[in-house]
């Protein structure tokens, strides 16, 4: 054999594919697919953005922690999947999931693609977390594969009217009459009614109920027909861009009730309109999902959400959340096999999560844990007011 | 072909028929079905639209209802849902009746027949959305029970090969009419309604006739959303969205053409989920929406070389290259 350059090279090659080899056996433990729906373009677009970034937030940490550590370090890949806002989208795109062999799916966003996608998800048996969705139909149909991690409708409701007692009471009772607005779709028309029901037990009196659609261009009619009752209490349910209209509006006509305290609400707790329109979010309580400010894993995602000038939003943690407990439940599961992760997820207690809920316990897809807290904007920072064990600050009521 | 005038829509059909079973992916499949559904709902509106002339803006109405009552026929009533189709159909092509009573009736036409099915579209969305009964803002769930007999498939392809019945029954219908009395009377009325009422056709009846047919079509699309999604809510059902896509497929595929809204609805979904994927491999989802834009700028030069939908620019060709 004679030695040229060509053989030399050859045999370096071979020799160092050799000494390579174990690297490469552990860089290519089989990678875990996850599922990521959110609703990017359309309507709910800036949501869906929020989730996927608390998604890629958990991915990107699990990955650079080790990956799966039962399965030798397997690392999690996302499989986005725009659900377009509407149920066609997102059953569509759990469809190309389902063919890339995703083991679970996270998100959805609004419940409507929630219902949708969840139900095409159970076809094929593939777990499913639903991060924000509240409607109360998500986990009643006895669907094996959907776990909601956050509060639903009902819960988030009654906390929301026994913290608004709380906080009148406490105040001496200053509150006594209430506005309700609310944006006339599945949560607004829904949380009205509820109101209808049960604020009058509670010593409220509904001076009058106005909807309104979504979307408006113009919330001065609602603004004006609020300066002619002058209630004590405003109680807004829209999205986002509806609220930060309604309360520009008021704070232009010098509309200035006792307290406006949102229930689920678009705006009320999302940085952008704080940083906005600091006047008008200032002393606006809002009751809803929210990251446990306590918890020192909290700022720390905080921090990696808000690089580029993003925005502190729920969707974000609650994504981060779900995607952490999904990981919990693969590590547990020790495979990829989508009836294990199943079984896993139903029997979770996972607790590293960063929302104020302890640790997971799952009844019928329901995490019983979950609830919702109350926020309130304060000199340009929103803060727990409610409940007292998660609150970094009092609450200001009356506002004026 | 003057001899088989059904063969053309035979083969189309039998090739649509045959895709599923040489495809094993269901992302496939979702979209044909998806497709199947849009076809069906265009269909209706090329009947009325495409031969009659009357443009509606408002398709949503009826396939709103069909939707509907086919979701609460199930859920409030119990009717199984091979009962609750005809019957969902039928309210269709009452209410179909009913406005083209109320619109042709006052001499509706043109941009005022147009804006009148709009605002019932929108009616009807708001009363759906603020009644109890629908579910209001909530919306109706149809309970998840995977049995042929309750029009729930486990196999995607039977719920493909359904929709496909009903387009290929469509396909018929409309081939039918136009070789029929009541289709020359469709397209008197269109090209030209004083001159068609001189020549002693009934334009009134004519219009009815085609509204209530094009109402039943429209409604049956709703049924099968309704089976597919099982998940039904006032802007599902009666939003625009659907009175957009029931009057952009004729159009792209040929405006009074047999098979102009299978073409459109195949073109104009086929489109949209390809820029989709192209740009997911491409870019992995990193700008959302670069694919609508795509999307309507390619929808931009189809209609604007091809005026008279996919079709015309077919026969435009085949007309040239003859002639050649």
């Amino acid at each position: 054999m004679t030695m040229n350059r060509r053989t030399v090279l050859q045999g370096a090659a071979a020799a160092s594919a050799i000494i390579a080899a174990p690297g490469l056996v552990r860089a290519q433990a089989p990678a875990i697919k996850i599922g990521i729906l959110q609703p990017v373009t359309g309507a709910l677009a800036q949501d869906g953005e929020y989730g996927r970034l608390g998604a890629e937030i958990a991915l990107n940490e699990i990955n650079a922690a080790g990956g799966i550590k039962s399965m030798g370090g397997a690392r999690l890949q996302m499989v986005f999947g725009d659900a377009r806002s509407n149920p066609e989208g997102g059953t569509s795109e759990v469809e190309r999931m389902q063919s890339e062999g995703v083991a679970a799916i996270v998100g959805g966003f609004a419940s409507p693609i929630v219902l949708a996608s969840s139900q095409a998800a159970s076809r094929y048996d593939i777990p499913y977390i639903c991060d924000v969705g509240v409607s109360d139909q998500i986990v009643s149909r006895g669907l094996k594969n959907t776990f909601r991690f956050g509060p639903g409708f009902g819960v988030v409701t009654r906390t929301a009217l026994e913290n608004l007692s709380k906080l009148n009471d406490a105040a001496g009772k200053p509150a006594k009459t209430v506005v309700i607005v609310h944006e006339d779709g599945l949560f607004g028309a829904g949380m009205a009614k509820l109101l209808n029901d049960r604020l009058p037990a509670a010593g409220f009196e509904i001076l009058e109920t106005i909807a309104h659609p979504t979307p408006s261009r113009d919330m001065s009619n609602v603004a004006l027909r609020i300066r002619a009752l002058n209630p004590d209490l405003v109680i807004p349910s829209s999205y986002y861009a509806e609220f930060v209209l309604l309360s520009r509006t008021m704070q232009q006509q010098r509309i200035r009730p006792k307290g406006v305290y949102a229930i689920l609400n678009g705006a009320a707790s999302n940085f952008r309109f704080v940083k906005e329109f600091p006047d008008a979010a200032n002393l606006v309580m809002d009751c809803n999902h929210w990251a446990d400010p306590r918890k020192p894993k909290t700022a720390q995602v905080k921090a990696l959400a808000e690089q580029g000038g993003r925005f502190w939003l729920y969707n974000t943690p609650l994504n981060y959340s779900c995607v952490r407990l999904l990981a919990d439940a693969i590590e547990r599961a020790g495979s990829a096999d989508r009836g294990k992760i199943t079984e896993a997820l139903a029997a979770s207690t996972f607790a590293d999560h960063i929302m104020p809920y302890g640790p997971t316990k799952f009844e019928n897809g329901q995490n019983t844990g979950a609830a919702p807290v109350n926020t309130q904007v304060q000199n340009g920072d929103i803060k727990v007011i409610f409940p007292d064990a998660f609150a970094d600050a009092k609450p200001v009521f009356p506002a004026v | 072909m003057t001899q088989q005038p059904y063969l053309p829509i035979l083969a189309v059909v039998a090739g649509l028929a045959l895709l599923p079973l040489g495809l094993s992916s269901n992302t496939v499949l979702n979209f044909l079905s998806f497709a199947m559904i849009i076809t069906l709902a265009a269909q209706g509106w090329n009947i009325l639209g495409g031969y009659g002339g009357q443009f509606s803006f408002g398709h949503a109405v009826f396939f709103g209802t069909g939707a509907y009552g086919m979701a609460l026929l199930q859920v409030r009533f119990g009717v199984n849902p091979w009962l609750a189709l005809p019957v969902a159909m039928g309210l269709g092509a009452v209410v179909g009746f009913a406005i083209g009573y109320l619109s042709f009736r006052a001499r509706l036409r043109g941009s005022y027949f147009a804006l009148v099915t709009l605002a019932f579209a929108e009616v009807f969305r708001i009363s759906a959305n603020a009644w109890g009964f629908t579910g209001g803002a909530a919306g109706v769930l149809v309970p998840l029970r995977l049995d042929p007999a309750n029009m729930q498939f486990a196999d995607k392809r039977i719920g493909f090969w359904l929709a496909l019945a009903f387009v290929a029954a469509v396909l018929a219908l409309t081939l039918a009419i136009t070789r029929s009395r009541f289709g020359a009377q469709l397209v008197a009325v269109r090209e030209n309604e004083e001159a068609a009422r001189a020549l002693g056709v009934d334009a009134l009846a004519v219009k009815l006739k085609a509204i209530t047919l094009s109402g039943a079509i429209t409604a049956a699309a709703g049924c099968l959303y309704t089976q597919k999604f099982l998940y039904l809510d006032a802007t599902l059902a009666y939003g625009p969205w659907i009175s957009v896509e029931a009057l952009l497929a004729p159009i792209i595929g040929g405006v009074g053409t047999v098979f102009g809204p299978l073409v459109g609805a195949v073109v104009l979904l086929g489109l949209g989920e390809v820029t989709k994927t192209v740009f997911a491999n491409l870019m992995g989802g990193s700008v959302p929406g670069v694919d609508l834009v795509v999307f309507g700028v390619l929808l931009i030069i189809c209609v604007a070389y091809a005026p008279r939908g996919v079709l015309g620019l077919v026969q435009g060709w085949f007309r040239r290259k003859a002639s050649a």
